[in-house]
């Protein structure tokens, strides 16, 4: 099985209104996400942010971002390339709004995970699924690293 | 490159897993309990191949055996599994994370009103 992407929701106790600033002020975005340098909530906006390099997923520590999509208070959708790549990694990281009850549930994605990367793949195909499944990536994990 | 050393657990896990019918074999135990006699009249294979097989799953803790009366039962253990699932999975992880201090910012700006 391929997937190309990551989704995550998470419910939060606090109104949209109060997720979207947390999510389109960069003094906000440095507490949770990293310090951003040159975001601003418009399409089009582009911006670097840095954090510490990650050495399990080959991130050099400087993700370079585009703002794709931006819906107030609903969606915000940005690229993410590691700045150090050589080429693009296509991955699109979105974030969506969704009022519940007195709260905010928060749809996130990464998507763009290349279905053709045995890398990108594996840590796809592992989560959230059965036995079976994790059974058979790992024996190919292993018979790839053989 | 990150190195790393030779011999560790996940290295083992990874030997262990790279045999089709060692997954086979755990494939089957995730229906349940098995006596080595059961997973060698499934596989039609001789018994000492399964003992063999057996061995190396017992030896990354992958299968645990009881033995009960004149028979031995092996049954799947989950638990060594979690760390490479784990390992393999580190964007989900980060995210997460992420995801969870974003929540802290939301409970100090509620609580503080402004930030």
């Amino acid at each position: 099985m391929t997937r190309t992407e990551i989704e995550l929701d998470q419910f939060y106790p606090h109104p949209p209104a109060l997720v979207w600033r947390a999510l389109t002020a960069p003094e906000l975005l440095a507490r949770w996400l990293m310090p951003p340098d040159g975001f601003e909530p418009r399409v089009g906006a582009r911006f670097t942010m840095t954090a510490k390099p990650i050495e399990a997923v080959g991130f050099s520590g400087t993700v370079a971002c585009e703002v794709l999509e931006l819906v107030e208070p609903e969606l915000i959708s940005f690229s993410w390339d590691d700045a150090a790549a050589p080429e693009p990694s296509g991955w699109v990281v979105s974030f969506a709004l969704r009022p519940e009850g007195r709260g905010t549930r928060l749809l996130f994605t990464h998507r763009g995970f290349d279905p053709d990367s045995p890398a990108a793949q594996l840590s796809r195909t592992i989560m959230g699924n059965g036995w079976r499944r994790i059974l058979a990536a790992l024996g190919e994990a292993a018979a790839d690293a053989a | 490159m990150p190195q790393r050393g030779k011999s560790s657990p996940a290295d083992r896990l990874f030997g262990a897993l790279a045999n089709p019918t060692r997954r086979d074999i755990l494939d089957l135990l995730l229906d349940g309990e098995q006596t080595v006699q059961d997973i060698a009249e499934r596989f039609d294979m001789a018994r000492p191949s399964v003992s063999e097989h057996l061995r190396v799953l017992r030896d990354t803790d992958l299968v645990r055996e009881e033995q009960r009366g004149r028979h031995r039962y092996y049954a799947v253990h989950a638990e060594p599994l979690v760390g490479v699932r784990d390992w393999l999975s580190p964007y989900e992880r980060y995210w997460r994370a992420r995801l969870t201090d974003l929540g802290d910012v939301l409970d100090d700006l509620s609580e503080g009103g402004d930030a």
